[in-house]
């Protein structure tokens, strides 16, 4: 059983939105999503739909020891991503078009992927890619 | 600072707490040992060390292990005590757990329960069977526990994943370059060699076979990776009027503490090339009155080369940036400030919550001036201990310092 904190950021990613909790009465934005808002302890929180916009504070390409069911994954990426909205999260990283993750580096700027990677499984996770060069 | 806090324990007074003995079995893959039978043995080496018999012991603090969690409630319920002939006797028999940083927390605890009057003599102990363990087990338990199941565990995140993104931040932070990270793996398998209990003595490392190991979680290499391990450490502490008591001359007490949870997950923390090391390293050396210039060495958990680098410079031990750079070619075997003497967890061994145990007890065996030669830095008094647990969700600093019998402060 799933909390709804837990199911309605998960139905958000289903939909190819990236929810950011937010105080209902503090209005700071939070995550990852918390039963109470750790600024002023509200039970009332809501969500915004995040721009998708931030950096990658740092990143890894997992080639070896994935944890049981992500052994068929070998190699992916995993990054943690700065959003403008000031939060943060773990994230999955799609490769460039080569297949590789050898374009990515640390403080570039990446956007959410809502349709993630089009795999067959379905992943309870963001997944982030290279953003456009402007 | 506004709000110090200030030791309330003083060097010389009766209620000052100190480590008297320390003991540790050789780590590595010992397929023959048995997890209470290394817990005993290693309880009377330490006890031996410390020139006392288990009924001189009210207390026992257990740190936990990772391998089992049927060993895990033989300790919980109080094996020890019987296996020490302690029943009937002890006071006390518990647990306490932070991961990695147990030990440190452990120190404190006992610190606390003596200073005060609610122990006499504690013995701290700990065993790991990783070595002997199923290596695929022990992979899925430590990367599908302790982190958020709801948030990370659906992204496929693992340990070697998580200090690769701290190596990683480290080295675009500092500009430390793969050859500088891997010099700090060959500077630990340096002191491995000289440490008799290291998993890795006898078996030399260059930083040429470093980069040359298959990339696991890239920057990391596989011999950037710690090995899982059988191991076994134990200390005792006591007041220093019961050291005195028992005729013990040379003991260990601790100047200050400090210490920093910074997150539990880590696509939390702020900053990766920092962590919490700046905020514990400040409120330890407030307590303790020394800083970084008047120790000698440092025992410092070093599951990656990162971690350590990011701690010698969140200590002030080195300059920010200089961090790997600086141990490679200062904390070496003859280095101008040794660290990690028994190799550390890369070399001696990642015995899992013992690896931090490890360090502190050859930190203390260091001050107590009991390390085999050539590994003893001579003369040393005063040594900083630093750890970390979970996904380095803290930063723990215990600054010990030699203490001799009717010395006052």
């Amino acid at each position: 059983m799933s909390a709804p904190i837990v199911t309605a950021f998960r139905e958000g990613l289903a939909k190819g939105e990236l929810l950011i909790q937010q105080c209902g009465q503090c209005g700071r934005p939070n995550m990852y999503p918390r039963y109470a808002c750790p600024f002023c302890q509200s039970e009332r929180l809501g969500w915004q739909k995040s721009t998708g916009h931030g950096r990658l504070h740092s990143f890894t390409i997992l080639r070896a020891g994935a944890p049981a069911g992500f052994e068929n994954d070998l190699p992916y990426a995993l990054g943690v991503v700065k959003l403008d909205e000031g939060v943060q999260l773990l994230a999955r990283l799609l490769p460039d078009a080569d297949g590789t993750w050898d374009g990515y580096a640390c403080d570039q700027v990446v956007e959410f992927a809502p349709r993630g990677p089009n795999a067959s499984r379905e992943y309870h996770c963001a997944w982030f890619r290279r953003a456009r060069q402007a | 600072m506004s709000n110090a806090w200030p030791l309330r324990t003083r060097a010389g007074a009766p209620e000052d707490p100190v480590f008297i003995g320390v003991g540790e079995l050789p780590s590595g893959r010992y397929p023959d040992r048995t997890f209470i039978g290394d817990l005993t043995a290693v309880a009377l080496r330490a006890l031996r060390d410390a020139r006392m018999k288990p009924r001189d012991i009210d207390t026992i603090l257990l740190i936990p292990n990772l391998h089992s969690f049927s060993d895990q409630a033989d300790l919980i319920f109080s094996r020890l005590v019987e296996e020490l002939g302690l029943a009937g006797h002890a006071k006390a028999s518990f647990m306490v757990h932070s991961g990695g940083s147990t030990s440190d927390n452990a120190v404190r605890v006992a610190a606390g329960l003596i200073s005060s009057g609610h122990a006499r003599a504690v013995l701290a102990l700990q065993c790991e069977r990783w070595g002997s363990a199923d290596l695929v087990e022990m992979i899925t338990m430590l990367s599908k526990n302790g982190i958020p199941g709801e948030w990370e565990l659906p992204s496929g995140l693992q340990f070697n994943a998580i200090g690769a993104l701290i190596a990683r931040r480290y080295m675009y932070a500092s500009g430390s370059s793969a050859a500088d990270m891997a010099a700090v793996c060959v500077a630990l398998r340096k002191w491995a060699q000289l440490n008799p209990n290291a998993m890795y003595r006898g078996k030399p490392l260059t930083v040429e076979q470093v980069l040359a190991s298959r990339m696991v979680a890239d920057p990391l290499h596989a011999m950037e990776c710690p090995m899982l391990a059988d191991g076994a450490a134990a200390f005792i502490m006591t007041s220093a009027e019961n050291a005195a008591h028992h005729g013990i001359e040379a003991a260990v007490r601790i100047a200050g503490s400090g210490g920093c949870v910074s997150h539990y997950s880590v696509g939390q923390e702020s900053n990766l090339a920092v962590l919490g090391w700046p905020t514990a390293a400040r409120r330890a050396y407030e307590q303790s009155g020394w800083g970084p210039r008047d120790a000698q060495l440092a025992q410092i958990y070093d599951s990656y080369a990162a971690v350590t680098a990011i701690a010698l410079e969140g200590l002030g031990i080195a300059e920010t940036g200089e961090g790997a750079r600086w141990f490679a070619s200062h904390c070496a075997p003859g280095g101008s400030f040794p660290c990690n003497t028994n190799g550390g967890l890369l070399s001696a061994g990642h015995t899992g919550v013992g690896g931090g145990t490890a360090l502190l007890i050859e930190g203390v065996r260091q001050l107590l001036w009991r390390a085999e030669a050539p590994r003893q830095v001579e003369g040393c008094e005063r040594c900083i201990v630093g750890g970390t647990g979970g996904s380095y969700m803290d930063a723990q600093v215990l600054l010990l310092e030699r203490w001799l019998a009717g010395a006052r402060a």
